[in-house]
């Protein structure tokens, strides 16, 4: 990326996405604290996965040039039916969307010219990149936009994937830290037992030793030196 | 110049030229920024690759990051589900700080 704008623009997205992800993981395990355990590994992966592109989408559109693109809200759109229907128990047919848009293309294809291979086959690599970046598929979409929602999506698309790597090693590092400073300090706990018990013991004899003496007024308990005696 | 600006500066080229009608040339342009956003090691060469190739690239790109998002989510979510919630917050709240 050139450019100190282009830093410190996705440094804020990074910080806003972070800030979503966070929002996002405690919302799924403590609303459902129970449940994000029993759920499958799968549907917890999926679950994962749905809002960390919620969180990628949801930065991306917070920030001050977020109406020059349509993917962030095109995904957010997205998740938002996907929540709709799984609350309503139905079963979403996805085929049925692609198959127009393949009879849509075909149409487009057939009626430009039809001669040059060359441009034919760049409106096939099109449409194939229109399936890739959310929203893409809209007829609204025409060239020139689908290659700027392209160019931005790939440069948020990497941050995401950077961002995810660096909290899942902080993640890593934290939970074996944690268990490290769990067993320091039953270690720590321990020995501050033992020490407190010799200290203890110590203070005791010595207390013991004091009060004795007193007690018996004068009168050693300590063995004398021979030869000298109390009356 | 940043991206934004560039793809800015394209929008309002467009606009003062007043016709409507997406130039060649625009497209072209855009392909080639395009492509300097794709890895080196996908493009060999960085001058005359045909735009259909950069297109092509650009999906395999596209879907091997969300390939590695998925395999991300899968390990996190495993990681998740051994360590403890607030561990993994004050991870988050740490790598917001850095």
């Amino acid at each position: 990326m050139q450019g100190p704008n282009a830093n410190t623009s996705t440094k804020s997205f990074k910080q806003a996405f972070l800030k979503n992800l966070l929002l996002n993981l405690h919302a799924l395990t403590s609303t459902s604290a129970s449940s994000f355990d029993a759920i499958s590994l799968h549907q917890r992966k999926r679950t994962v996965k749905s809002s960390t592109d919620v969180a990628m989408a949801a930065a991306r559109d917070d920030s001050g040039d977020a109406g020059a693109v349509r993917w962030p809200k095109a995904i957010l759109a997205r998740a938002s039916r996907a929540f709709k229907m799984r609350r309503r128990r139905r079963i979403v047919i996805r085929c049925c969307g692609r198959k127009r848009c393949l009879t849509r293309s075909r149409a487009a294809a057939s009626s430009s010219d039809g001669g040059d291979a060359a441009r034919r086959l760049v409106r096939r690599r099109t449409m194939a990149l229109r399936d890739m970046i959310p929203g893409g598929r809209d007829a609204a979409v025409d060239e020139t936009t689908l290659l700027r929602e392209a160019m931005d999506y790939v440069v948020h698309l990497r941050a995401q994937v950077d961002m995810l790597r660096q909290v899942s090693e902080a993640v890593q590092r934290f939970s074996s830290i944690a268990l490290q400073v769990r067993d320091e300090q039953t270690i720590l706990v321990a020995s501050i037992v033992f020490t407190g018990d010799l200290l203890y013991l110590t203070n005791y004899l010595l207390i013991w030793r004091a009060v004795t003496r007193k007690q018996n007024d004068g009168r050693d308990l300590e063995p004398l030196p021979k030869g000298k005696h109390l009356s | 110049m940043t991206l934004l600006n560039q793809i800015q500066t394209v929008r309002s080229r467009s606009r003062q030229s007043g016709s409507s009608r997406i130039t060649d040339e625009q497209i072209s342009d855009l392909v080639s920024k395009l492509q300097d956003l794709l890895p080196e090691a996908r493009l060999r060469g960085n001058d005359r690759v045909p735009s259909s190739r950069v297109l092509q690239e650009t999906c395999s790109y596209i879907r091997s990051l969300h390939r590695e998002v998925d395999d991300l989510s899968e390990r996190l979510s495993e990681l998740l589900a051994t360590s403890d919630m607030s561990t993994a917050q004050a991870a988050v709240i740490r790598s917001l700080l850095m």
